[in-house]
């Protein structure tokens, strides 16, 4: 299967991936889903994306609190990474810290990548305008 | 040739008189004159005999005339004193009986005139009437007065001013015993009796100062004075005065009760106060001064300098100081200072310097004076010490709120999910699936649970039990206990701790920390080598310092730090999550008032390092 239409997921909690991967399979079953579970192993892949000329995935749906490597690690180096063109990047987290709002404000000020913020918990109807946009 | 005779006897015996005479006919010529009248008057020896009375004393007053006519009359008996001022300013007093001069018939044929040069006389009489008036003057404006005891007749007698001090009427008979009465009883009346027979005694002269009850029965302060007379080596009686001094004593006792008071007020302020002149040297020391410098008497401190009190340097800063308020006349209020003994002691101060003007408005030196606020300033530090664990402790609870409320948040964000999910799944396979999806969320949610209760109880638990604690042995335990997990990650664990390695700790607590640092040493082990764990003790400061290095990821601590010890999304089902892992750690540490430092190379490792509260 070639992956022409992917979405990726970066969370370290199983249960949500599950939950993710359960609601596009139903509504966009040509849809593939790449999952990492923390922000380590989802750069060391787009870098070798990048690198072998793979293309990314359409959508990033990004948690915050991970071990390794958390969401705001994970942004702030692959806002970095050489990506002419703008990303969709929903962050997704059960955080109802201003100050995790604000940080999100932060980078989306200083990112050519589109930036958005969603709290948990997600539901199918939610999820699929978020990833079926742009 | 007789007559002549005669008349020659008799000039040569009239010449020769000692008593100053002369005789003057009835024309008032001198006939015969005494060598020593001529040199009374002050005339010339020659050319006497003959000339007239008038012409010889032309200066002579108008009543002479008179006086000399009535002589003649025959009146006798005339007597007077009379002032002459002789050409060269001379004072002289005379005084003279004019008689007339009979001859053998009793016929009045000129005047007798004898003086008496009685200049000597009259000017001491002059004299003592000057030093009577005077004596009554000074005695009415010192208020003294006077008395004499005449043993013989055994009479007192009392002037008008010793009358007055007595306050009696002027017409008043003092006697011996009444005198004595007026004495107050007690001391003044036993010491008068006593000086006075001593006096009798010896012939030494007393003064005392005494109390009288006056007849008012005023009480009055008086100095009294006397000493005994004695004529021809026989004691006749006694003579004395009395001075009112009540007001002067009442005055002086005044100022004695006020710098009494004065005294009290300064030794008994809880306060250091001292006095330097000019020169810095101290002229006054209150009694705290002195317990603060360690003295037990001021006279040790009086004439030294700060320099010879203090270290050279606090010397110096406070000499400065001097300077300036007496240069400046300006006073230094309030100030903070820390001031250092020989000894090293150090006490903080409020201190201030007030520059003092003399009667002149001349700077003549500075009153110091310091509050000692070394409690206060401890108080001060204490209590910041507590704004610091509250603000420390209110800063956990905040965190401890999001971590509670965000992993329950993330618990019920996936129940929802997942029950939304089952309520569309037609397909009763996938719906198993999501059931068992659903027990675990549930599982999840009582783990967190009962870790969360766990960090609160080691943050509430105020009484902790510690007890000695053999790290070597504790260590051995935990290696023990995690052999399955160090064999599957291929993990190696040096224990260096020397044995019997004693600390104070709490048992339960201490076994967590080793084995939760022991397990992130090997959750973040480096990809490239096998994990060791070294653990072994260091000495620093005096504290019992543990130490587990480990040779893994290491962590930029400039970026991470802060994260390090925040209770981390590891709750959840993390392959290798214990559990909460150095959140607890560090609040089983804090709890038993050790503390954590960490120390970290990116690519190199890191090591925890545990400093002990311990006195060892």
């Amino acid at each position: 299967m070639t992956p022409i239409d992917s979405i990726c997921v970066i969370d370290d909690d199983p249960i949500v991936v599950f939950g993710i991967r359960k609601m596009l399979q139903n509504a966009l079953p040509e849809t593939s889903l790449i999952a990492f579970e923390n922000g380590r192993h989802a750069l060391d892949y787009m870098q070798a994306a990048l690198d072998q000329g793979i293309p990314l995935p359409r959508h990033i749906l990004l948690d915050i609190n991970m071990p390794i490597m958390d969401g705001w690690q994970f942004l702030e180096a692959f806002i970095g990474l050489p990506i002419p063109m703008p990303m969709d990047i929903t962050i997704i987290t059960s955080s109802i810290d201003p100050s995790d709002y604000g940080r999100w404000e932060t980078f989306r000020a200083i990112t050519h990548h589109r930036l958005e913020y969603k709290n948990k918990p997600i539901r199918k109807d939610d999820l699929i305008a978020i990833v079926s946009a742009a | 040739m007789l007559k002549r005779l005669n008349h020659d006897i008799q000039n040569y015996l009239i010449k020769q008189l000692p008593n100053p005479t002369a005789f003057l006919n009835d024309r008032l010529e001198v006939v015969y004159a005494s060598d020593s009248w001529i040199e009374a008057l002050m005339l010339q020896k020659d050319g006497v005999i003959g000339r007239g009375i008038w012409e010889l004393i032309p200066q002579a007053p108008e009543h002479w005339h008179e006086i000399l006519e009535n002589c003649l009359k025959g009146i006798s008996g005339q007597k007077g004193v009379e002032r002459v001022v002789s050409p060269n300013r001379e004072e002289k007093w005379f005084e003279y009986e004019n008689n007339p001069w009979y001859d053998e018939q009793e016929n009045v044929i000129g005047v007798l005139i004898q003086i008496t040069d009685v200049t000597g006389r009259i000017k001491s009489e002059i004299r003592h009437e000057k030093t009577e008036i005077l004596m009554r003057a000074q005695s009415e404006l010192a208020r003294i007065g006077s008395w004499e005891y005449d043993v013989v007749k055994d009479q007192l007698h009392w002037c008008n001013m010793t009358k007055e001090i007595h306050e009696v009427p002027l017409e008043f008979q003092p006697d011996l015993e009444s005198a004595i009465e007026f004495y107050k009883e007690g001391y003044s009346r036993n010491t008068i009796s006593m000086v006075v027979y001593r006096s009798i005694e010896t012939g030494q002269p007393w003064s005392e100062k005494l109390q009288l009850v006056t007849a008012n029965g005023r009480e009055i302060w008086v100095i009294a004075s006397g000493k005994p007379l004695y004529q021809n080596g026989k004691y006749i009686g006694l003579v004395g005065t009395f001075q009112d001094v009540t007001h002067t004593t009442q005055f002086e006792q005044r100022i004695i009760e006020s710098e009494k008071l004065l005294r009290t007020v300064v030794d008994n302020l809880p306060l250091n106060l001292y006095i330097k002149d000019l020169e810095s040297r101290k002229t006054l020391v209150n009694k705290s001064e002195c317990e603060y410098l360690g003295v037990s008497d001021p006279s040790e401190l009086l004439g030294k300098t700060d320099f010879d009190l203090l270290p050279k340097k606090m010397a110096q800063i406070s000499r400065d100081e001097d300077l300036y308020v007496m240069s400046n006349g300006k006073s230094i209020i309030g100030k903070e200072t820390l001031l250092e003994l020989h000894d090293g002691s150090t006490t903080h101060f409020l201190s201030s310097k007030i520059p003092l003007f003399d009667a002149e408005n001349q700077i003549y030196g500075l009153m110091g004076i310091s509050l000692d606020i070394t409690d206060l300033k401890q108080k001060q530090e204490e209590l910041r010490e507590l704004i610091n664990v509250t603000s420390q402790q209110n800063k956990k609870l905040i965190n401890f709120t999001h971590i509670v409320s965000h992993n329950l948040r993330s618990h019920s964000a996936n129940f929802s999910m997942l029950l939304e999910l089952l309520g569309v799944e037609e397909d009763p396979h996938e719906a198993q699936r999501i059931v068992g999806m659903l027990t675990k969320a549930s599982n999840n949610l009582m783990e967190t649970l009962e870790n969360l209760n766990e960090v609160v109880a080691i943050n509430t638990n105020t009484n902790i039990q510690t007890s000695r604690v053999d790290l070597h042995h504790m260590a051995e335990e935990a290696e023990n206990n995690l052999a399955a997990y160090l064999g599957a990650n291929l993990a190696k664990v040096v224990n260096e701790i020397p044995k019997a390695t004693m600390v104070q700790a709490v048992p339960s607590y201490m076994e967590n920390i080793i084995s939760s640092l022991i397990t992130n040493a090997v959750r973040y082990r480096h990809p490239d080598r096998l994990p060791v764990i070294r653990l072994y003790m260091e000495k620093t400061n005096n504290r019992t310092v543990l130490c587990v290095e480990d040779n893994g990821l290491g962590i930029d601590l400039d970026k991470y730090g802060d994260k390090l010890f925040g209770m981390y999304k590891t709750f959840h089902n993390h392959p290798d999550a214990r559990g909460i892992g150095l959140y607890i750690t560090k609040n089983q540490i804090e709890a038993m008032q050790a503390s954590i430092l960490t120390c970290s190379e990116v690519d190199q490792g890191t090591t925890f390092k545990i400093f002990f509260n311990d006195p060892h």
